[in-house]
């Protein structure tokens, strides 16, 4: 076999894994897309129980005093506004809090579907 | 201040309604403004015992078809209470259970969102005190009621399987909310005369009343009112008193 064969034989078969391999790819995307679903629904109060404390708590405060800025929450959670700002943003790429500007402030609101 | 409490307990048959529906008509006899709300939607009571006239339901409010003012009833005059006293009945039609047993996790997002919002309200209308009247056990309708109350009011009675129960809502349910809670030990089959404990799983006794045939059979009144005196009234009235010292 010539070196220029070799050559080709490798690429024929490197094309064979590449597709092989974006074919399980796309199986395990089509897999998750059920869950992605699930997580996009509405915070319910026995999804919010499974949440760890201190996003719990966060949470619970925006369900109670309804669309608030960071600040607002942390003056009923008695933490620091950064504290609130970051738990607030891990809700919110969890889809169970959405967040809105309105003039200069940023909003956070719990997720309706 | 209002002041919201969720009726709640592991088990069912305990005496929740009962508890619900005196300690609201004692509030309104002291004179406060009192808002008695039937959450349990999948085995309604309240309509069992005032008999209502309405087009409206807490049904209603849950799921954002009505506001609160629509979902209420004024029967203060019927009972002569001091206070406003006003009820939100859940609907006893069988369809209506079966299509709130279908109901998903969005529904009830949305419907703790409602009640939230029936709440603030109540509040601005210068309501003094709100009782949600719960079904047992961990349901969505009783846990959004007790996500959105400030004390807990857990009905208890002796046996080992409440005992159980109770233990795990107050660690898997009500300690997880931050909640305030406190117990009314109902039916107690021993010696009320002995010296009570103060405090049961932790959390402060505010009743302890022992079982009576009698109030059992004449559940279609409201004893606080019909008879003060009666032990079960006069049980209730010191629970009230306990809850305004402790808690409010």
């Amino acid at each position: 076999m010539s070196e220029n064969e070799l050559l080709e034989e490798i690429l024929k078969n490197l094309q064979a894994i590449n597709t092989k391999l974006d074919r399980i790819v796309g199986k395990k995307e089509s897999f998750s897309e059920p869950e992605k679903e699930d997580i996009t629904d509405s915070l319910d109060i026995m999804t919010l129980l499974s949440l760890p404390d201190h996003l719990r708590t966060t949470a619970t405060t925006l369900f109670e005093i309804g669309p608030a800025t960071a600040e607002e929450v942390s003056k009923v959670t008695f933490k620091e506004r950064a504290v609130e700002s970051n738990y607030l943003n891990q809700l919110v790429r969890m889809e169970h809090v959405e967040k809105y500007r309105e003039g200069r402030k940023i909003y956070f609101r719990i997720r309706e579907k | 201040m209002t002041f919201t409490l969720a009726v709640h307990s592991s088990k069912g048959g305990t005496g929740k309604t009962s508890i619900a529906v005196n300690l609201a008509a004692a509030y309104a006899q002291d004179g406060k403004n009192v808002c008695l709300l039937d959450v349990d939607i999948r085995g309604p009571s309240l309509c069992s015992i005032f008999k209502p006239e309405t087009y409206f339901w807490v049904n209603d409010l849950l799921s954002g078809k009505r506001g609160i003012n629509d979902t209420i009833h004024d029967v203060s005059d019927e009972f002569g209470t001091e206070g406003k006293f006003f009820v939100g009945y859940s609907n006893p039609d069988i369809n209506e259970i079966r299509e709130i047993a279908r109901k998903d996790r969005n529904w009830q997002s949305t419907a703790l969102r409602n009640l939230i919002s029936g709440k603030k309200e109540l509040a601005s209308k210068n309501i003094d005190i709100i009782i949600f009247d719960t079904s047992p056990g961990v349901k969505y309708e009783s846990i959004n009621a007790v996500a959105a109350s400030d004390l807990v009011l857990i009905v208890h009675n002796s046996s080992a399987a409440c005992d159980n129960c109770t233990d795990q809502l107050i660690q898997g349910i009500y300690s997880p909310l931050n909640k305030q809670c406190a117990i009314v030990d109902n039916m107690y089959h021993q010696n009320v005369l002995e010296t009570p404990d103060e405090k049961k799983f932790g959390i402060d006794v505010v009743a302890r009343i022992p079982c009576m045939c009698n109030v059992a059979t004449r559940n279609r009144e409201i004893l606080t009112l019909a008879e003060p005196e009666h032990v079960f009234s006069k049980s209730i009235y010191s629970a009230k008193e306990k809850i305004d010292r402790r808690y409010r």
